[in-house]
């Protein structure tokens, strides 16, 4: 074949160009290929001068902050954004393990994740002075140190069919229901609904923070009548199809989500009040591009980027300038349902949580 | 001179060893014997608690007992039903031991996840053989097969089963069919010549086997996470979740270190055994 195509025989590429047929479109597939591999390998430490790079959650989280907040951040300051996909204990893990010199620009966390690692002093303070939309922020969205900032309010509510449940649920107790029994799924304690919603049981039933037990008693035999006790929040989404669960503890933006698709699923806050998620963002010590981080989190808080990520994802925004369609104004936390919710000090939850996950794996699942 | 080029030839592998694997382990042994304090992080001061609680803990105990008697059963399952395998393997036409070689191998093509996700689609509550028998009308109610270790051992089984396979079938290709033949013209029973005969020659083949299928079954992650689900816990997703879930470092490298040294210690024994057994056979 080679006569026919001389072009590939550049001395450079003899060995490649006669194994490989010799088109000019796999030449260029192959040095991109190989050019990719390369900056793999070399650019890992050191992003380039206009890349920043963000870790943060995967699927429709990934899509809708794509949109929302990676785009304009992109037309604003003419640098790109990559994204490294993973859940909060993840990206906890790497930022400790790269022990100051991080190479994430922002990382996406649950707050006593962030608190963790402001306590082990692997965070830069957040000059909240930097911020062009801080005037509009919510105060209490900033830590006291300056080591983080809320973005969103989420909840652990009740998520339920609606092909299912006539009158939606008021309570955490309407899960307890006889007439539900079979029928409700709930999560692991290793995810945030999981323990969320031991803790939402627990005070029910009188406990505090430094004694789970009434919790854990309480949710023994619901978690051995569960149908399932889901780790990956999405796992909820085929049972809810098939209509092998009537009620659930979730995330109202899933429920939002899944209910956009068609789903019959509603969401509904409890009385004794949804437990409140507040994840946040964080730039770790030693982040390559600082200025440009600030920059990023400044998009994210925008009136802007709220707005969208409350429409799209469902999002409870914490810009107060921001004002809600009807429809995501039933969904995320906001007016009673955001007065209601139950904030669980960050610094107290760090420092009990693996005893509450170490009395879950022993008491409730052994 | 031999030596020499000997030792030449082993450098690049040991440099790799000690490179990724020694250096690390070494790296994170210290971590081991630091206390963990949640919500503040890893402490400075000295301690051997999280090697202590392993065996003080019953919960821990549980795991690693677990653990054990998984890697027992998946090994001696992989061992009945490879033998014969690798036997048929070793005797038959060349074309059958073609067609057999390609089916054994066959599982090793496939990812590891798309695996054991294909075995949650068999297992599960309302997966094929539970919704096969609910239609026949056999159960009213799905058998549970997942989350216990009825599907961690059918689906560990199924993996490493091919490791068990291709042990057996280089060490009973190495029997030598004279000495077959001289056990039956002294009028050995075929079961005689081969409980007496093949069964003890192929000892260190089966050891071999036994032990890769041991050590790989109680260091597996991905199967047991996916098929032992939340709740049903092994020491390797124990690890995975003290670090990655608690993110308590020190214990989880503590159970590292248990693990390694249990696995270490069963090659060991198993050398010693294999020794034994061959000088017995010379």
């Amino acid at each position: 074949m080679a006569p026919r195509h001389p072009a590939t025989r550049h001395p450079a590429h003899q060995s490649r160009a006669r194994r490989i047929p010799a088109r000019q479109p796999h030449r260029a597939l192959l040095a991109t290929v190989s050019a990719l591999s390369l900056m793999m390998v070399a650019a890992a430490p050191s992003a380039s001068a206009e890349e920043l790079v963000v870790a943060t959650f995967g699927g429709s989280f990934l899509t809708e902050s794509e949109t929302c907040h990676f785009a304009p951040f992109t037309e604003a300051t003419g640098a790109e954004v990559d994204a490294v996909v993973g859940n909060t204990t993840q990206h906890a893990a790497s930022i400790r393990a790269m022990m100051g010199s991080s190479e994430y620009d922002i990382v996406y966390l649950d707050d006593s994740a962030a608190q963790q690692l402001k306590n082990e002093g692997l965070l830069s303070v957040i000059d909240k002075d930097a911020l062009t939309a801080a005037a509009d922020i919510d105060p209490r969205a900033f830590d006291a140190d300056g080591a983080y900032v809320v973005f969103m309010t989420g909840a652990t509510a009740i998520a339920y069919n609606t092909d299912l449940v006539d009158t939606p649920p008021t309570s955490w107790a309407d899960l307890f229901d006889e007439k539900w029994s079979g029928q409700i799924a709930i999560g692991d304690v290793t995810g945030t609904s999981g323990w969320q919603f031991l803790l939402a049981v627990n005070k029910m039933n009188g406990g505090t923070l430094d004694d789970v037990t009434p919790g854990i008693e309480a949710i023994k035999p619901l978690a051995q009548d569960s149908v399932t006790l889901y780790t990956q929040a999405d796992q909820l989404i085929a049972l809810f199809e098939r209509g092998e669960i009537a009620m659930a503890p979730w995330y109202p933006d899933r429920a939002g989500s899944a209910a956009d698709q068609g789903l019959p699923i509603a969401i509904a806050y409890p009385s004794e009040g949804a437990v409140g998620i507040r994840p946040t963002l964080v730039i770790p010590k030693g982040a390559p591009h600082p200025e440009l981080a600030l920059k990023y989190i400044d998009t994210v808080l925008s009136k802007s980027g709220q707005e969208c990520f409350a429409e799209k994802k469902y999002a409870g925004p914490v810009n107060l300038t921001v004002e809600l369609s009807d429809k995501a104004a039933a969904i995320v936390p906001y007016g009673p349902t955001l007065q209601d919710l139950w904030f669980l000090n960050p610094e107290e939850t760090a420092a009990n949580l693996p005893t509450w996950i170490d009395r879950w794996q022993r008491e409730v699942t052994r | 001179m031999r030596r020499l080029s000997g030792a030449a030839l082993v450098t690049p592998l040991v440099l790799v060893l000690v490179g990724v694997f020694v250096g690390p382990l070494l790296v994170m042994l210290p971590t081991s014997f630091h206390p963990y304090v949640p919500g503040q992080g890893i402490g400075t001061s000295w301690t051997l608690e999280n090697y202590t609680v392993a065996f003080t803990d019953g919960y821990y105990r549980e795991v690693i007992g677990r653990t054990l008697w998984m890697g027992f059963l998946v090994t001696f399952i992989a061992l009945v039903i490879g033998y014969p395998l690798a036997y048929f393997m070793a005797r038959t036409t060349r074309t059958w031991r073609a067609v057999a070689t390609l089916l054994v191998m066959f599982p090793l093509f496939l990812n590891l996840v798309v695996r054991s996700f294909g075995w949650i689609a068999l297992l599960s509550n309302r997966g094929v053989i539970n919704t096969l028998l609910m239609d026949l009308g056999l159960t009213t109610k799905p058998i549970r097969m997942m989350f216990d270790m009825t599907g961690l051992v059918i689906g560990m089984v199924h993996i490493y089963l091919p490791f068990m396979v291709f042990m057996l079938l280089s060490s009973i290709s190495r029997v030598p069919r004279d000495v077959e033949d001289a056990a039956s013209t002294l009028s050995a029973s075929p079961s005689r010549v081969f409980w007496f005969v093949t069964l003890p020659l192929t000892a260190p083949g089966i050891l071999a086997g036994c032990t890769l299928v041991f050590v790989l079954t109680i260091s597996a992650l991905v199967t047991p996470r996916l098929l032992g689900g939340p709740t049903f816990k092994v020491m390797s997703t124990l690890i995975y979740d003290e670090f990655l879930v608690k993110l308590d470092w020190p214990s989880g490298t503590a159970f590292a270190f248990i693990l390694t040294a249990i696995a270490l210690l069963v090659i060991w024994g198993a050398n010693r055994v294999a020794r034994r057994v061959a000088g017995g056979a010379a």
